[in-house]
């Protein structure tokens, strides 16, 4: 904290600055920091009041009565300028007699009456229009939903009817102890390389020959 | 029912034992309502390494695929019962997936840079993206913008 001359008359920097009386001086830590609460042995001191002289006293009453009631004076005037002033202009308000207001209002119901029904004919067009295009929308809407389900239940069937073929092949009870002896006499194997020209080596060792299927292209071979 | 593919390695075994263990395996399957497609043999061979299970060491082993449709809340019963099975060592549950359809693409992608329509459409971005540039021999003789 830099205070700067704040006991510049004080005895302590007279007497720490010598004859400069003007001299900046950097006073840290003299006061206690702002946060700490106020000491036990000035917590229940009354500063004491500035004695005020009578004379004193009714001389500053004086002055005060006296700027207040000029003050309620001038306002007052202000205010009643004010009401006078409204009461006589026509500034802001045109004065009509009822058959004029009469008819002014008949003029504007009149106008908005016609705004209206513009704008009720342009709502009917457009609604109109909005209308069909959302039979339009739903129509195709329902004509592809229509679609889709049939899609869909062509594509189940033919699932249904490809496990129905498929269902010949499965092995029951009846049929297991078969099924086991084929599969036990004929082991499969899916190892196979590939060459480039696209010919399929079957088997774990490559010591078969290729199958002769040498004049299908390499791509087909390559999707297996 | 989904399909699924049950891989086995059975134990080194005589031909009756192992017809005996594919058959409970098969019948377990079947207990549970399941439907068996296919049963494949993939041979007796070497183990790629010794496995331990059940406090056995194995070294060779009979390889074997059960294709099979289940319900899927079956599937762990399936598991934990073939785990129980000291004849089983290894035993694996695949789901079988629908085979993509994709097209071979690798003569298209075997072309020159220049030729592949990736490239060509990398090099319209870059061109797409460069800045409108002066014509210095457009007949003015100084340069008409702010330099």
């Amino acid at each position: 904290m830099l205070r700067a001359g704040c006991q510049l008359l004080g005895q302590a920097s007279v007497a720490k600055t010598g004859s400069n009386n003007f001299a900046l001086e950097f006073v840290r830590w003299r006061r206690k920091p702002r946060w700490l609460p106020v000491a036990k042995s000035k917590l229940f001191r009354v500063p004491e009041r500035k004695k005020q002289t009578e004379e004193e006293r009714t001389e500053l009453m004086r002055l005060h009565n006296q700027y207040k009631t000029q003050l309620r004076s001038v306002r007052q005037y202000l205010r009643e300028e004010v009401i006078r002033y409204e009461e006589t202009s026509t500034a802001d308000h045109i004065v009509l007699t009822p058959e004029q207001e009469e008819a002014e209002f008949q003029r504007c119901l009149d106008e908005n009456a016609a705004w209206n029904a513009a704008i009720a004919k342009e709502r009917e067009i457009r609604l109109a229009k909005e209308r069909d295009e959302k039979v339009v929308y739903v129509q195709e809407r329902l004509e592809a939903k229509k679609l889709r389900d049939e899609e869909r239940l062509e594509r189940a069937n033919a699932r249904v009817l490809h496990e129905i073929e498929q269902s010949k092949t499965f092995i029951t009870r009846e049929n297991l102890d078969a099924a086991i002896e084929t599969a036990l006499a004929n082991p499969v194997d899916h190892n196979f390389a590939i060459d480039m020209g696209g010919n399929l080596y079957y088997g774990r060792n490559a010591t078969q020959f290729p199958q002769e299927t040498t004049n299908e292209p390499p791509q087909q071979a390559l999707s297996n | 029912m989904p399909t699924y593919e049950l891989a086995l390695v059975f134990r080194q075994l005589p031909r009756t034992e192992l017809i005996s263990v594919i058959k409970r395996t098969a019948e377990a399957i079947l207990d549970k309502g399941g439907i068996i497609r296919k049963l494949e043999n993939l041979g007796t061979r070497a183990l790629p390494h010794k496995l331990s299970e059940h406090g056995v060491v194995h070294r060779t082993g009979t390889h074997f695929t059960i294709a099979f449709d289940s319900a899927p809340t079956q599937i762990s019963d399936l598991k934990e019962e073939f785990g129980r099975d000291i004849d089983i060592v290894r035993r694996y549950v695949f789901k079988v997936e629908e085979p993509l359809d994709h097209k071979c693409t690798l003569h298209e992608e075997l072309l020159p840079p220049a030729y592949r329509k990736d490239v060509q459409e990398l090099i319209d971005i870059a061109k797409r993206k460069q800045k409108p540039k002066y014509n210095y021999n457009s007949g003015l003789d100084y340069y008409p913008f702010q330099k």
